[in-house]
């Protein structure tokens, strides 16, 4: 018999052969790579700029400001380098983002030579200058969701993140140790989960005095793991059962070791499944929250709060058009990894192929 | 062979809880194992058969305390498994060790075979890790695997092969007894022998004592020094194999004998058939458990528990065997032949209760 490798490398065997979810995992690959270049995609800063001798990467300012070189705030750029740069010190270069538009603020008459204003109200739409368009403050749409993607991507991971750990928490400790403990664990699974999550957020963002976008992924895991933990508990319930693990106490295995080497490892891919769909529909209540204007403040970009622009105008078709395939193509890839998760990871189609 | 014991079983009680309701309270217990006492000595081979949901593998797995008993001793090399816990227990588990039937359900799919045999010596801090892995060569050796095995999954291996795994794990160990719950059942009837011959020629070079937990007769008899036959969690019977397949006393024993198919024609026993299942062990019948399916079963057997008939190392309990040792004086032999003649003319039960009739047949 030929080596076949682990469990994972033959669910991987079998992942590849589902063309829908491969090209689910490039999109998001797509899209990770996108919120993390996002600053050399679209902006107005230098990715790398030489001034008065020195390199600088002012483009780091997008993703916290205080990375942005002092030297430019000291020499009054304001933001606007390419006239600034010329200006002060003739002898300088900077390589560009691909497209030079900002997400926070309109481009003005030429800030770049050759470039006019961007047009504002429901004058901005797609063009060659503005890809997807501008919003009624005339900033780029195209740029906004660039940036924004690091929050849908974020949302997704950090909540799914927090929501998994505290899931398989509960539901591996009630399931393999039963008995009171497993009342104890279910009975606050089924209080958190009669707490409805978009109320829950908008009030605590009500009561937060400078509420962020962590506080609504701290909320979203913290209530989203109710599946997990059922799912988890259940699985545990089956293996801690099983002659491998009965095998492990007999070696002398305690309960941290059986739960973590022996049943955990057995139950992952089923719980897989519903953190990825967990993503999917965390990334949704994002964009409701932000559609509502509940969403993260600027500076921070949202794809939702662009949605949220174009209630005041609907002819605005850009501002709808965009963010919302955009939503729709990430949610449909995370429900279609999470398929094809379950249907690489499902014992019976295993058994059935061999 | 010495006859020191190394495990001592007295009174042995595994009942499980019946729980309902909404504050789960006990409401009965499923008697699995209830009251069983026995002894091995090292160096030696007890046999325990009886059919499914007789309790033999629940007596295999509270020995290990991989199930709670719930009452008697189990003494294991001068120490009480019940009262031992924590690292002491752990030291206790390292010296007897337990094959599964299933070898497809006691290998973690996700581990390999290395990991899976390198488990218990990490947990016992065993050597370091060339001992390590000198242990684990060995373990394979003995067992007739390639060290190349080490490196694979436990689905890359056939049935027979994956047994030979679950026993390699056992012995990597070094342990002194080993449980073997029905380790040949699950597999192919080809392979059953080869396994089996493994066994016994791992006791026969390490010294090793068997629990040999098996609904099959045939494979007790070819490996066990004593048998043990169980019925509904009790022992009704026990004694020396040769002793015991010679001249069975119990008319369990009787039929699960004349269930065995025979080589020789000639010597076919008459199948004794058994009316009516097994019942229920949450709920056991009083007197003789076996009585309400024994065709040989009289007043004193519904009503009295038969005690232990003891005629030199062959223990019987029942009631009717009792009188029939005392009338051949205390020949087994006769005894016995009485017992199976009696069976053999007792109304043909089947015939008139219909489809009722279970023979205790093992299972598949």
């Amino acid at each position: 018999m030929a080596h076949s490798g682990g469990f994972w490398a033959e669910a991987w065997r079998r992942y590849r052969r589902r063309p829908l979810a491969l090209a689910a995992v490039a999109f998001v690959g797509l899209l990770i790579l996108v919120a993390i270049f996002a600053p050399a995609i679209a902006g107005t800063k230098p990715v790398l700029c030489r001034y008065q001798g020195r390199l600088y990467a002012p483009c780091l300012g997008y993703f916290n400001r205080q990375w942005e070189p002092a030297i430019f705030t000291k020499d009054r750029f304001r933001g606007t380098y390419p006239q600034n740069l010329k200006d002060k010190d003739p002898e300088s270069w900077a390589i560009w983002p691909l497209v030079f538009q900002d997400p926070f603020r309109a481009v003005r008459e030429n800030e770049w030579p050759g470039r006019s204003e961007n047009p504002a109200r429901d004058e901005g739409r797609p063009s060659r200058q503005n890809l997807f368009g501008t919003d009624q403050a005339g900033v780029d749409v195209f740029a906004k969701m660039v940036h924004g993607t690091t929050v849908a991507l974020l949302v997704g991971f950090v909540s799914m993140g927090i929501a998994g750990t505290i899931g398989i928490l509960v539901g591996a400790i009630g399931g393999y140790f039963g008995g009171w403990v497993d009342s104890l664990t279910s009975r606050v699974t089924e209080i958190v989960m009669c707490i409805p999550t978009l109320v829950l957020i908008l009030a605590i963002i009500a009561i937060l005095e400078k509420p962020t976008i962590w506080h609504t992924m701290a909320i979203i895991g913290a209530t989203g793991w109710t599946g997990i933990a059922r799912l988890t508990r259940g699985e545990f319930l089956r293996l801690k059962n099983a002659e491998f693990v009965m095998a492990a106490r007999a070696a002398g295995a305690g309960p941290l070791r059986i739960m973590l080497r022996h049943i955990l490892p057995n139950a992952l891919a089923p719980i897989l499944v519903p953190i990825t769909f967990g993503i999917a529909s965390a990334i949704l209540v994002e964009s409701s929250l932000s559609f509502l204007g509940f969403g993260p403040p600027p500076p921070s970009a949202s794809w939702g709060s662009v949605l949220n622009d174009a209630r005041s105008n609907l002819s605005m078709w850009w501002l709808v058009f965009f963010p919302g395939v955009a939503i729709f193509l990430t949610v449909l890839a995370y429900n279609l990894i999470g398929e094809g998760l379950q249907e690489a990871t499902d014992p019976r189609l295993r058994e059935a192929r061999k | 062979m010495s006859e020191q014991p190394i495990l001592v079983v007295e009174h042995l009680e595994t009942h499980f809880p019946i729980r309902r309701g909404l504050m789960r309270r006990a409401v009965g217990a499923v008697r699995a194992v209830d009251g069983v006492s026995f002894t091995v000595s090292k160096g030696r081979t007890l046999g325990i058969v009886g059919e499914s949901g007789c309790g033999k593998t629940t007596v295999g797995r509270s020995i290990l305390r991989l199930v709670e008993p719930t009452g008697g001793r189990v003494v294991f090399a001068g120490h009480d498994v019940r009262q031992t816990n924590g690292a002491a227990l752990r030291g206790l588990r390292r010296r007897m060790q337990i094959v599964f039937q299933d070898p497809y359900g006691s290998l973690n799919p996700r581990m390999t075979v290395r990991a899976i045999l390198e488990e218990g010596l990490v947990i016992h801090r065993l050597g370091d890790a060339a001992a390590r892995r000198d242990r684990m060569h060995q373990a394979l050796e003995h067992t007739g695997m390639a060290a190349a095995a080490l490196d694979k999954y436990p689905h890359e291996f056939s049935g027979g092969q994956r047994q030979r795994i679950a026993i390699a794990r056992a012995l990597v160990l070094e342990p002194e007894f080993l449980v073997l719950d029905e380790p040949i059942s699950a597999l192919d009837v080809s392979i059953q022998a080869q396994v089996l011959n493994l066994l016994v020629d791992l006791r026969d070079r390490l010294g090793l004592t068997y629990l040999f937990i098996s609904h099959d007769l045939s494979a007790v008899e070819h490996v066990a020094d004593d048998v043990a036959v169980m019925y509904l969690g009790r022992i009704v019977e026990q004694a020396p194999a040769a002793r015991l397949c010679a001249a069975p006393l119990h008319p369990y024993t009787l039929a699960l004998f004349s269930a065995v198919p025979a080589v020789d024609p000639r010597r076919r026993r008459r199948r004794i058939l058994l009316p009516g299942d097994v019942p229920s062990p949450a709920n056991p019948p009083a007197g003789c458990r076996f009585h309400p399916r024994c065709p040989l079963a009289e007043r004193v057997c519904r009503e009295v528990d038969p005690p232990a008939t003891r005629v030199d190392g062959h223990l019987v309990h029942c009631h009717v065997a009792a009188r029939e040792l005392e009338r051949a004086g205390g020949d087994a032999r006769v005894a016995g032949s009485r017992m199976a003649d009696a069976l053999a003319s007792a109304p043909d039960i089947y015939s008139h209760s219909g489809a009722q009739s279970v023979a205790p047949a093992p299972a598949p």
